[in-house]
């Protein structure tokens, strides 16, 4: 399996691991994982579920920590703009974290947007990364109690994520960028629903801007790292 | 008692959570073509992946069960910078999570 295959596995049975550890039946956490594909904001809503959290809370909890997908839908809208609004739909219900990290370190700085050889690449990918998350996170529901303690298990995950991460950082703007979200990120922890995760991202963002080189046409660093 | 048992609860739940996902995701993929973001936007938005991954990663570090964890005691943290510098040297997954696993358990167990 290849690096991101298994970063997106990891997490995929953390999240159904955890889903039966809080003590939800089998069948709502396979439907649950099954459906909404979505695991940092599966495990955000976890403690509120339990509680019997008003839905309201429940949803807006998920919706912040989504946030960033929209930030994702619009770095990447130009490739898709030419395909009917259903398949448009269905790219952005597929486009993951890492999946979209994937497609830009490829893609970012190519001036051609929306080719099939695109199309192909990133529902190729896609697929792949879905099949990883349901197969793992069914199996983390499925094996839930005689799982590896937890430790473990997330430590992997995180460990896998870094990977899909570092071979980002080999420029100066993307690294301050790095470094922003990272402090506050834990900042920013205490902040209610999870909003820190959308005020870091966007912070980092801005401080990568402000030091990068002005010229437009100038490749970025996350296409050099491709 | 345990909010989860209640099916109906759980099943509303998970079809606006699905709603969710569909909605933040597709988001801007449904913006007319012929509506174009700032260029400055557009490349500003390339440095998202990195910092989106980061901030994810970075609290499961330091912020384990809702508690700020800074201190040297931390053996995630060193497991982590150990297993980055050796993704960032050899490219390796498997070595790169072997180390930070190994690092780990000896912290743990001796340190």
């Amino acid at each position: 399996m290849t690096t991101p295959g298994i970063a997106i596995a990891a997490w995929g049975v953390v999240t159904g691991v955890a889903m039966v550890k809080v003590g939800m039946s089998v069948p709502l956490a396979l439907l649950m994982t099954i459906v909404v594909f979505a695991g940092s904001a599966q495990l955000a809503v976890l403690p509120l579920l339990v509680s019997g959290a008003p839905l309201p809370i429940v949803w807006v909890t998920a919706l912040l920590v989504n946030l960033r997908f929209v930030i994702f839908a619009a770095a990447m809208r130009t490739y898709f703009s030419q395909l009917t609004w259903k398949q448009r739909l269905f790219a952005g219900y597929l486009n993951g974290d890492v999946g979209f990290a994937l497609f830009l370190m490829r893609f970012g700085g190519t001036p051609e947007r929306g080719t099939t050889f695109q199309w192909g690449y990133f529902f190729g990918t896609a697929t792949v990364n879905w099949m990883s998350w349901q197969l793992a996170s069914i199996a983390g529901i499925l094996l839930g109690g005689l799982a590896p303690t937890a430790w473990g298990l997330e430590l992997a995950a995180v460990l896998a994520l870094i990977s899909v991460v570092v071979p980002m950082l080999n420029r100066v703007p993307v690294l301050l960028g790095v470094v922003v979200t990272a402090v506050l990120s834990v900042a920013t922890i205490h902040i209610p629903l999870k909003l820190g995760l959308v005020i870091s991202v966007l912070a980092g963002v801005i401080a990568a801007v402000v030091v990068e080189p002005r010229r437009v046409d100038a490749p970025t660093d996350v296409q050099r790292a491709a | 008692m345990n909010a989860t048992h209640n099916v109906a609860y759980v099943l509303v739940a998970i079809a606006g959570l699905t709603i969710v996902t569909i909605v933040t995701r597709s988001s801007f993929f449904m913006l007319p073509a012929r509506i174009n973001l700032p260029q400055r936007v557009e490349r500003a938005l390339r440095y998202a992946p990195a910092c989106a991954l980061t901030a994810i990663v970075v609290p499961k570090i330091f912020v384990p069960n809702d508690q700020l964890f800074f201190s040297v005691q931390n053996n995630q943290m060193w497991a982590a910078l150990a297993a980055a510098a050796v993704f960032a040297k050899t490219r390796n997954m498997m070595v790169m999570m072997a180390v930070g696993m190994a690092v780990f358990t000896v912290l743990r167990l001796y340190a």
